[in-house]
């Protein structure tokens, strides 16, 4: 029954990260778009802790290890790399040069 | 439960399909990223679905640390406002009908090819030879071990592919941040012990579970990454540390290359481990091609050779 539950808690989330595709698609900067991908990642930690309790594999929790670090990293690399000033443009922001 | 199954399978594979769909031919570059970015996290759930956790810490490593920081840095580099690209010319229909043609014809071959695999594959013969490996975990046998030629040649791959990067030109130095950045520092202070301490840990799994020193060697060098956004490691950029440099990312190779060699002169088999030396030389040679491709990965983020 518990696992039940979970399966369905899991599917649910699932869902989640569909509704967090759409806002990629949506937009309407590039900050939504990299948030909405930061939410799929906690949506798939999410369902990877809930699948590694109901199948019992304890190495699905050290793939959830790894995307919650990896999000960090990718996250600050939005910040100081992509979301940047570039040179050609120094008024206008990256986010309303890119989309 | 079963039915609950088939739609959660169900879902991720529609999602799998629309983001792969996003990412190709959405107009916007950075939303192209962005999915497949996406993607690649849709993926490892499908390798875990298949029951392949091993495959799918590799992709979580691989995909969401560094290929989505290589994308998002390349990006920042590009000019805004330059063509997109998903507006082909007349002349180049022809082409472009004849590529997804051929593409669709390699797809059905490659799932034929795949259909004609003998099922289940070679799972019970690397279980039935696994008191001969040293380790205890069938992946990182056929890993190092049995197809440990395979390894290698992947290590000499990317050892190509930071010559090739790095013959570019000297390394690239970032824009400026359109925002002040405060947490900046204190978010990488905070995640440095956890970027050593996890892959020591995967590390140390390998011998015996889903691990071993490829996605520990990615964790490592996505906390490499984090230290170069942060400013934190300009000894890399220092002319006399050159030399070390170099010797740190083919250190991994070497010390593969002399296990093999060793191998060579103890039982007269390339590659040939002796078994009672096995345990040691396989954790040895995961460590060092671990720091290696941890190495190789800040070296290909550097996006040119540093030191000149």
């Amino acid at each position: 029954m518990t696992n039940y539950l979970y399966a369905v808690g899991a599917a649910l989330l699932l869902a989640n990260a569909g509704v967090g595709a759409w806002r990629i698609l949506r937009g309407p900067t590039s900050a939504d778009r990299m948030l909405a991908a930061e939410m799929i990642t906690t949506s798939a930690i999410a369902v990877l802790l809930l699948l590694s309790i109901i199948s019992d594999q304890s190495a699905l929790v050290d793939v959830a290890l790894l995307f919650a670090l990896l999000a960090a990293v990718a996250m600050a690399n939005f910040v100081t790399r992509t979301w940047t000033l570039l040179r050609d443009d120094k008024d206008t922001r990256e986010e309303a040069g890119h989309d | 439960m079963r039915l609950l199954a088939w739609g959660f399978d169900l879902l991720l594979a529609a999602g799998l399909l629309w983001l792969a769909w996003q990412a190709l031919f959405t107009p916007r570059r950075f939303s192209a990223v962005v999915n497949f970015m996406a993607f690649y996290l849709l993926m490892a759930l499908v390798w875990v679905r298949l029951d392949a956790p091993d495959i799918a810490l590799a992709e979580a490593a691989i995909g969401a640390g560094v290929t989505g920081a290589l994308l998002l840095t390349a990006l920042g580099r590009l000019p805004a406002g330059t063509s997109t690209g998903a507006d082909p010319r007349r002349w180049q229909r022809p082409l472009q009908i004849l590529a997804m043609a051929g593409a669709a014809m390699a797809a059905l071959w490659l799932a034929w090819a795949a259909y004609q695999l003998p099922r289940p594959g070679l799972a019970a013969e690397v279980t039935a030879a696994l008191d001969a490996t040293g380790v205890s975990h069938g992946v990182t046998a056929v890993l190092l071990n049995l197809r440990a030629f395979d390894t290698f040649l992947e290590i000499v791959i990317m050892l190509a592919a930071v010559v090739l990067v790095w013959s570019l030109g000297p390394p690239l130095r970032a824009f400026a941040p359109a925002t002040a950045l405060p947490g900046l520092p204190a978010l990488s202070h905070l995640l440095h012990p956890l970027f050593l301490l996890v892959p020591a840990y995967l590390l140390w799994r390998g011998t015996h579970a889903p691990g071993g020193a490829f996605p520990a060697g990615a964790v490592m060098g996505a906390g490499g990454v984090l230290l170069l956004l942060t400013d934190a490691a300009p000894w890399i950029y220092l002319r006399r540390h050159r030399l070390l440099l170099h010797l740190l990312l083919s250190s991994g190779m070497a010390l593969f290359l002399a296990v093999a060699l060793g191998g060579m002169l103890m039982t007269g088999t390339f590659f040939a481990i002796p078994l009672h030396l096995a345990p040691t030389l396989i954790m040895a040679v995961e460590v060092a091609t671990g720091l290696s491709i941890a190495l190789m990965l800040m070296a290909f983020y550097l996006l040119g050779e540093p030191g000149q």
